[in-house]
């Protein structure tokens, strides 16, 4: 009786085995099949697919690779034609929207907009034949939009840092043009970067911390990464002397000093280039910045910053007046 | 009267598109071009901020969590693009942290779809099998509740022999809280010690208390409204400082496990940032591609994505994304990729000829000093 009940399970274990794995499934069924006919088939059909496949496969790759230049000369050709079409219409909202140097004509622009970003900021590009002075009067010139239209706060963004050498200089400059966009009541100005003092060159009486008509902020790449790896640091060193433990390091915290340490968080980016690429630009900053730019454009000019603004305010614009 | 228009639009494209002709013939089509884009570059890692289901659903009349559904289904076709066409990681942005905040019923739906469609992707022989991907999740897993959390984890161990692809689902994910932990990790390892002597004093406390802390916390998270979830994690912020014990900070730290040994202080740099990331063994961000028209970031991936990538934002809602908004777009950026490269090979072959014509003239003025000399 007990080897008689014994003997069965080992044999269903085995079965079910078979069944539920795939692989034993397919040995399993495989026994069963004539052994005739599959293998002369496949050994006949594996013989001519390694004699032709190699053509086959090099027939379909130079067939791809002329599908592939075909669609790359297609579409180089579709950007050109992009390019000169969004060419004309930059230069034709340049010449409808102009500020000629006048602040009324700014504000009339700006008037119509439901919300203005109060803290903007620009990435500029070091060009080699312009060189230092055109990014200082670019600098000059966004101040003077930006002080017309009413925004307190623009960064400048430049990958290398050259602008935060000319502190003074750009100071100087933009000063000058907000004079002659302006007149003798010129708004003040106060020129900073992080780690380095704030210019103000008598803008500011008194106070060092006043407030001022407008802030330009220069930054750099080492405000980026740089600046997160160095709070690390910062914070590593005061865990290993004890003042802090993993649990104190918070996002709050994190926000707190990064802002202290660069700058806050702009409402609104705006790229001069042609393309969405940040180049570095801080990462943490740009959480919930907007960021504009004009396809095919590759210049710094009032209507980009203008229709960036319009962007901003989700606002239409119209053409023409 | 523009929203029926665009639904009935909508409707007749579909239908059109669903004609078995029509259909045969646009899958052929898609076929050949992806094999003809698969012999230029192609990004490696490809990000996709998922935005726009709300809005298509209000747009087109229909439920918001359908709305939902129709996404996952773009979801599927691009991501079997994406495969197809030799993309190695996409990371899709499914849920952020900030979504808590909408109504208890959205994010109770947004969690079903996630618990359903993840044991879908994962099954033997769906998608992700096909082509050999493996799924991840990112993000702070302690938001989530227990049922959906078995779901995910369930997911990945389906899914972790494939090796081919991966798949990262940022499902309770913002970036800075992403970063924060990175550097939360890099502090505790530079100064282990410290919280080693407080663990074995906490012990004790911790045998009584974290069983019970933790029970209680995945029963809130799952019978309370996600409002009163968020204030639950906020005040475990506020007291984490006091008690170590119960860390409901915790993230899954890919790096973290590698890096056991001590961090010297003035070896931390971005590389020690970038290894401690969710996104720590995958290639670099190629590129970014968000829906809906809106042009920012919205805390996604703000430290993979500032230096090099190319963002895109593409003006339509992400159910009405597919193939023909992706294939241009990546045959865009191939083309791009690839003047870069010959600039920069341009580059080379110059600085190399220029580095010969250097030698050949000193070797021409060694000569010339020999013929004197002799």
């Amino acid at each position: 009786m007990s080897t008689r009940r014994l003997v069965p399970p080992p044999i269903s274990t085995a079965r079910q085995k078979e069944f539920e794995d795939p692989r034993a499934r397919v040995a399993f069924v495989k026994k069963y099949l004539p052994d005739g006919p599959p293998s002369p088939s496949s050994s006949s059909s594996s013989k001519p697919p390694t004699r032709s496949r190699p053509v086959r496969t090099f027939l379909k790759l130079c067939i791809y690779k002329l599908l592939l230049w075909i669609l790359y000369s297609l579409t180089s050709l579709y950007l050109r034609a992009r390019f000169v079409r969004n060419f004309i219409l930059n230069r034709w909202f340049s010449v409808l929207y102009y500020h000629h140097r006048t602040p009324e004509l700014i504000q009339k622009d700006v008037k119509q907009l439901d919300r203005l970003p109060q803290h903007i900021s620009v990435i500029l590009e070091f060009e080699k034949e312009g060189g230092v002075e055109q990014l200082i009067d670019h600098v000059a010139e966004i101040s003077c939009w930006c002080a017309s239209a009413g925004i307190h706060t623009l960064s400048v963004y430049e990958r290398t840092g050259a602008l935060k050498k000319y502190i003074s200089t750009s100071h100087r400059i933009t000063a000058q043009r907000l004079h002659s966009y302006f007149g003798r009541k010129r708004p003040t100005l106060r020129v900073l970067a992080p780690h380095l003092p704030s210019y103000a060159n008598g803008d500011t009486e008194g106070m060092a911390g006043q407030a001022v008509d407008l802030e330009v902020i220069f930054i750099s790449e080492e405000d980026g990464r740089e600046s997160i790896v160095d709070l690390t640091k910062t914070l590593c060193e005061m865990a290993i002397r004890g003042k802090m433990t993993k649990e104190d390091v918070t996002m709050e915290l994190v926000d707190a000093e990064l802002e202290s340490l660069t700058i806050p968080e702009p409402d609104l980016l705006v790229l001069f280039g042609p393309e969405v690429k940040l180049n570095g630009y801080p990462p943490w900053q740009i959480r919930l910045t907007e960021i504009f730019h004009l396809v095919d454009n590759d210049a710094v000019g009032y209507q980009v910053f203008l229709r960036a603004l319009y962007s901003y305010a989700k606002c239409e614009m119209r053409l023409g007046r | 009267m523009p929203s029926s228009g665009l639904r009935t639009s909508l409707r007749t494209r579909r239908w059109l598109f669903s004609l078995p002709p029509i259909e045969w013939l646009s899958l052929r089509i898609q076929e050949t071009l992806i094999g003809a884009l698969r012999q230029g570059p192609i990004p490696q890692h490809v990000a996709f901020v998922m935005d726009g289901n709300r809005r298509f659903a209000r747009q087109s009349h229909i439920e918001t969590t359908e709305g939902h559904n129709l996404g996952f289904e773009a979801l599927a076709k691009i991501l079997e693009i994406c495969y197809k066409a030799g993309v190695k990681v996409v990371t899709i942005y499914a849920f952020s942290i900030e979504n808590f905040k909408r109504s208890k019923y959205e994010v109770d739906a947004l969690m079903d779809i996630a618990k359903i469609k993840l044991s879908q992707l994962s099954q033997h022989g769906d998608l992700l099998d096909r082509y050999g991907a493996k799924i991840r999740i990112l993000g702070h897993r302690s938001l989530v509740s227990q049922d959906v959390l078995e779901a995910m984890d369930r997911a990945m161990e389906l899914t972790k022999h494939n090796d081919k692809a991966i798949l990262n689902v940022c499902f309770p994910y913002t970036s800075r809280d992403e970063i924060t932990s990175a550097i939360q990790s890099i502090v505790a390892l530079a100064a282990p010690t410290k919280a080693k002597g407080q663990q074995l004093e906490t012990l004790s406390e911790v045998a009584v208390d974290a069983p019970d802390s933790m029970r209680s916390n995945g029963s809130q998270s799952r019978s309370e409204s996600p409002s009163s979830n968020a204030t639950s994690t906020s005040t475990v912020v506020s007291t984490s400082p006091t008690s170590t014990l119960a860390p409901p900070r915790e993230h899954i730290d890919f790096a973290g496990v590698h890096h056991k040994e001590l961090l010297d202080l003035e070896d931390i740099n971005e590389q020690t940032i970038t290894d401690h990331l969710f996104t720590a063994d995958n290639p670099p961000l190629d590129l970014l591609i968000r829906t809906s028209g809106v042009e920012r970031l919205s805390d996604f991936m703000l430290w993979q994505a500032h230096q090099e990538t190319d963002i895109e934002f593409v003006d339509c809602m992400w159910p009405e994304f597919d193939v023909w908004h992706l294939l241009p777009i990546l045959l865009g950026w191939g083309l791009k990729r690839k003047r870069f490269l010959r600039e920069v090979r341009l580059e080379e072959e110059r600085r190399y000829k220029g580095s010969n014509g250097l030698r050949e003239r000193e070797a021409d003025a060694f000569a010339q000093t020999n013929k004197k000399s002799i």
